[in-house]
């Protein structure tokens, strides 16, 4: 199981900004779990795919061919606005 | 020393605590941030600001928040540092972030302190919503922010390494 978080606007998109799945979609890199979710949510897609949003495997940001395993937690990131 | 929480802070408090760096102390600068009730110059004619909220990432906030306190040490002689960004629900004039630096000279302080508020502004996990006319809508990162965090990697420029020395 994966555990997907999504943060700012992207939160909207999920319910309390989270969701699971039961394994990594193939071939299981960031970029596959991406556009998993964007043929599951055409709106979701299209928010992740603006090229500010960044993506964090166990709380690393990552490259997005960088791979997902089983029992990790994925976070989507839109551009940061604290301070 | 790193908080993020929805409780306010004490300037005066965290004054004290900067102080407490020894005698080598010559310089404390603090920085507050409070909640504004428009986001720009542009937006002046909307409807003002009734609550902004605060989201983080639990865990990874805090560690981006160590990276970029640790690269401030990294460029500057820095005998205290203390980053408090609060989270949850606030309203226009409250305290939203403090970021006090104590060292031996002023110029240390100064730069590490706009380094730090700089580097937060853009790299820090943290998103802000805004409530105004009865609608929330996600705050976007500002240009000017992006631009004031770019200059310290432009200029790689540590001021203050060669500070003079007065207070």
């Amino acid at each position: 199981m994966i555990r997907v978080l999504f943060f700012g606007r992207l939160g909207e998109y999920a319910e309390n900004g989270r969701m699971e799945l039961t394994s990594p979609p193939a071939p299981g890199t960031a970029a596959a779990l991406r556009d998993h979710l964007g043929a599951v949510d055409a709106g979701l897609g299209k928010a992740l795919a603006e090229p500010q949003v960044m993506v964090a495997v166990n709380q690393e940001v990552v490259d997005w061919d960088s791979p997902i395993h089983d029992g990790d937690e994925v976070a989507f990131l839109p551009p940061v606005t604290g301070g | 020393m790193i908080r993020i929480q929805p409780e306010d802070f004490d300037l005066a408090e965290e004054y004290q605590q900067l102080r407490q760096g020894g005698a080598g102390v010559g310089a404390i600068v603090t920085f507050t941030g409070l909640v504004r009730d428009f986001n720009n110059i542009a937006e002046r004619q909307g409807a003002s600001v009734e609550t902004l909220f605060l989201e983080h990432y639990p865990g990874m906030t805090e560690r981006l928040l160590e990276d970029i306190i640790r690269e401030a040490r990294d460029r500057w002689q820095l005998s205290g540092v203390t980053v408090i960004h609060r989270i949850g629900e606030l309203k226009p004039g409250d305290q939203i972030v403090f970021v006090g630096t104590a060292a031996a000279h002023r110029a240390e302080a100064f730069a590490a302190a706009e380094f730090l508020m700089d580097y937060l502004k853009t790299r820090a996990a943290f998103w802000k919503r805004v409530r105004r006319g009865g609608r929330n809508e996600w705050l976007d990162m500002k240009d000017s922010d992006r631009m004031a965090a770019s200059r310290w990697q432009r200029e790689g420029k540590q001021p203050g390494r060669d500070g003079g020395g007065q207070q």
